[in-house]
């Protein structure tokens, strides 16, 4: 186990280096500056700005400064935002964003769950049919449109809840509504289809002979083998949400960390896209590894080294 | 367990199928829901206000920022949504007044010599900072200096060439004491400028020269980062700053106007949708906000817009190094089968207006009139000397066929339904097929700069309150030129229109320059920019000055 997990650490670093260098080429080699705006300049301060960001070094140079700076975790000022760190910017702005994420993350298993049991109990019955309709229409209405009908009706047409920005609990309503319905639609069909092929199986009919009660046969026999895909995209899907929606956060004027990833592209602030891609890449391959172990946990018919062989 | 799990999914069922409801709404029903909505709005006020008074106090306004500020260093935030809370936090020498002229700031009064050269800038005896301490001569030269060093890397630097020394200093070739500003005393500061300059005391309304609380600067460098630290001249004080969330401003008591101004506190929220600022409006979470396009014709005609002036013009680019727009009379051709009414109107919408010329209305000349009254309608829209035109310029270029045409835009939903506009115009009015390009608008910008589309998409927002600012653009190798344009003569007016010591001599090289410009057609101006903003009732004196920045120093919520 402890060498698995030695080369599993080790093999990360590796997948780690060379996203960061593609990275690095990929950033650099888009056209544009970090300095091309809208309001007048000359070529003295365009200069000013370029030394005053290394950016005359040459590449090599560059990328030797790129590297130290993730080593030491100290990515340096923001070009769009100087007074600000990329450290300041994440390490405010990923706490709301996994904050968010987190709370959507539980409502969408537990409604997506109970959803996708409840249909398949009701395998081809009228509720069954209900859910999925919910499903598909959940994963068909993008979240953003979601967003903004939420906001006109609950916000603005009946006052329930504030319309945006970031100030309490009662401000998370409506966000974790529009972000939690597409990963619960997922949920709920994934339960669905694997509990619809777990209640087949001879030891569920085994427990109803030995006359266990019907939701001790659900949750304790039935489900748990049910959960196993939903788990396999747990570990990307909690990275997704956690590291924030740049489209949610916009509407809902949340000030979590979405935004850098795609605002730092467009404007060419090269310091945010390796502190973002940094940051993204690590927590995805650390989710990665938990769920291999969680697999193991959970069904232990799978032992993590010899899955590493049937890989 | 099942009961639960019921229980769970028929909560959860209500609540999608409220949202769907939503959709059901038709369009038609919009009116009376409108109503309802304002009905909402004033309870909610009501409560709002009970709610607010015991966190903020009375008359807060409550603003949307857009985004965090770039930065609150005056050297360093060049752009909107800096300047905006920095010409609430500080103020320059001068100031814009309701008139949006220069007129008195920080500086009580100023002496200028007769050359125009030499500045010297008396500061008001109660001109104090925020913490106390006075606002003093040595706070401005400390400013300025650290603005044009080339550490620093100041975006706004280029704004200070006028100052003597100051280009060759923040070039890297002089050093810091051979900027020519100097605090004579306390209270006194002495500038001498590289040539006379008619419009410096404009030009320092920009926050690039406000002062710099220079006893604070040098302990602290960031002192500009936090609210705690934050120190400012103008009336108000930053209280609280939630970097990307929220800012909160007081009123200065320190200020040396303080009894002018008539807020407590001024909220700014940092909403960057469109609509969500709209709904927070219509919610009564915003006391203004701006018009979403697609809400456009449905609002812009009601009690609770305002519509000003903005300095800025969206405007076209020839390439003059890339065919066919060598030839003049082509260029001419293309600009006078663009139908500026249609597109101001129909395309843009928000009230817009057409640019005939490139300087926008709001510039008053020293003898009082409008700069765009008096050079009136440089470009217009007619069909047949267009035609005419073109058919002389391909005569003159011994074409046949005319070479093909590439239209470029940075990618964003107005510039392309333009971009589509001016397609349909040339087509019709000239039979000219242009292809439609977009980029973004990085790759696009970098594109122009280097002279590589023959014909993009442009706009300028003014820096400073001065025609000049946008003329400058097309001098010989200007950084903002981007046409490859160059010509002694008008490089020469615009040096006169620069340094001329008769106000009224130096705007004629203005009117000159301008009507040069639109001859020669290196440029087609499209539009005017503007300001549009809803404001609840009972907002009233929020100054917005049609060269960048609002000023919240006389606005009162009732």
């Amino acid at each position: 186990m402890f060498k698995y997990i030695l080369k599993k650490l080790l093999m990360m670093l590796f997948t780690l280096w060379i996203i960061i260098t593609l990275t690095f080429v990929l950033m650099l080699s888009v056209p544009g500056s970090p300095f091309n705006s809208e309001s007048s300049s000359n070529e003295i301060v365009q200069q000013n700005l370029e030394k005053h960001y290394n950016l005359d070094q040459p590449i090599a140079v560059q990328y030797v400064l790129y590297l130290k700076s993730i080593i030491t975790l100290e990515f340096g000022p923001s070009i769009k935002q100087p007074n600000q760190t990329v450290n300041d910017l994440l390490g405010r702005g990923f706490p709301i964003s996994a904050e968010l994420g987190l709370v959507t993350i539980i409502v969408a298993l537990i409604s997506g769950i109970a959803i996708g049991i409840l249909a398949a109990l009701r395998h081809n019955r009228i509720i069954d049919y209900i859910a999925m309709g919910i499903a598909v229409l959940g994963i068909s209405i993008p979240n953003f449109i979601l967003a903004t009908l939420l906001i006109q009706q609950l916000a603005v047409n009946w006052s329930i809840f504030p319309v945006a920005t970031w100030q309490g609990p009662l401000y998370m309503v409506l966000p974790v509504l529009a972000l939690a319905t597409g990963p619960m639609a997922i949920i709920a069909r994934l339960t669905r289809s694997t509990m619809l092929e777990v209640l087949t199986q001879d030891y569920i009919k085994m427990a109803k002979a030995k006359g266990l009660a019907p939701w001790k046969i659900i949750v304790k026999h039935a489900l748990r083998n049910a959960l196993m895909p939903v788990i396999t995209i747990m570990g990307t899907l909690l990275v997704g949400i956690m590291t924030g929606s740049f489209v949610i956060e916009q509407i809902f004027a949340i000030p979590g960390m979405g935004k850098y990833f795609v605002e730092s592209i467009n404007h060419r602030d090269f310091p945010v896209i390796m502190g973002t891609t940094v940051f993204y890449s690590s927590f995805l391959i650390i989710m990665l590894f938990l769920v291999d172990i969680a697999y193991g946990i959970i069904d232990p018919r799978i032992k993590v080294n010899k899955k590493e062989g049937e890989e | 367990m099942k009961k639960l799990l019921i229980y769970l999914s028929a909560v959860f069922m209500f609540l999608f199928l409220a949202a769907c409801t939503a959709t059901d709404d038709p369009e038609g029903e919009a009116e009376p829901e409108e109503q309802e909505t304002e009905k909402t709005f004033a309870e909610e006020e009501e409560n709002e206000t009970t709610e607010e008074e015991t966190a903020l106090g009375e008359n807060v306004l409550r603003l949307n920022n857009g985004t965090e500020p770039a930065s609150l260093d005056p050297s360093i935030g060049f752009d909107a949504v800096s300047w905006d809370p920095l010409n609430n936090l500080m103020e320059g020498l001068t100031r814009l007044d309701q008139e949006h002229l220069a007129g008195p700031g920080a500086a009580e009064s100023w002496d200028v010599s007769d050359d125009g050269l030499t500045y010297t800038f008396h500061l008001r005896e109660n001109a104090n900072w925020s913490n106390g301490d006075p606002v003093v001569a040595a706070d401005f030269e400390y400013a300025w200096k650290y603005m044009l060093n080339p550490e620093t890397a100041s975006p706004a630097a280029f704004l200070g060439y006028f100052i003597e020394g100051a280009e060759s200093y923040n070039s890297g070739e002089g050093s810091e004491d051979d900027v020519n500003v100097t605090a004579v005393d306390e209270k006194t500061l002495e500038v001498v400028l590289e040539q006379p300059t008619g419009f410096f005391l404009d030009l320092l309304t920009n926050p690039a020269f406000f002062p710099i609380n220079h006893k604070i600067a040098e302990a602290d460098p960031n002192w500009h980062a936090e609210a705690e630290t934050f120190v400012g001249n103008g009336p108000f004080t930053l209280e609280e700053w939630k970097h990307d969330e929220e800012m909160l401003f007081a009123k200065n008591e320190h200020y040396w106007d303080a009894d002018a101004v008539k807020l407590n506190n001024i909220h700014f929220a940092m909403v960057n949708d469109t609509n969500t600022q709209y709904q927070m409006f219509e919610a009564g979470e915003l006391d203004t906000a701006s018009i979403p396009p697609e809400l456009s014709d449905q609002l812009i005609d009601g009690d609770n817009v305002f519509i000003g002036p903005y300095g800025g013009l969206e405007f076209f680019r020839f390439n003059v190094e890339m065919e066919p727009f060598q030839n003049k009379k082509i260029r001419q051709a293309f600009s006078y089968a663009i139908n500026r009414a249609d597109i101001a109107e129909f395309v843009v919408k928000t009230g817009v207006e057409p640019a005939y010329g490139f300087i926008n209305p709001g510039y008053t000349s020293p003898t009082g009139e409008d700069f765009r009254d008096v050079n009136g309608e440089l470009v217009t829209f007619d069909p047949d000397q267009a035609r005419q035109l073109l058919e002389e310029g391909m005569a003159e270029e011994g074409y046949e066929e005319l070479p093909e045409i590439t239209l470029s835009y940075n990618t964003s939903d107005t510039n392309k339904a333009v971009a589509e506009a001016l397609h349909g115009m040339f087509n019709e009015h000239l039979g000219v097929e242009v292809t439609l390009e977009n980029q973004e608008w990085n790759v696009f910008a970098e594109a122009q700069q280097a002279l590589e589309l023959q014909l993009s998409r442009s706009s300028f927002i003014n820096d400073y309150n001065d025609p000049v600012n946008f003329l400058e653009s097309f001098i010989t190798d200007s950084y903002m030129n981007r046409t490859g344009f160059s010509s002694p003569e008008y490089d020469e007016l615009i040096a006169k229109g620069k340094s001329e010591v008769d106000e009224e001599k130096r705007w004629e090289y203005l009117y000159e320059a301008e009507k040069m410009l639109a001859d020669e057609m290196i440029a087609a101006p499209l539009r005017y920019y503007n300001t549009v903003v809803l404001e609840a009732d009972g907002v009233e004196g929020i100054l917005r000055h049609p060269v960048g920045y609002f000023d919240l120093k006389y606005a009162e919520k009732k």
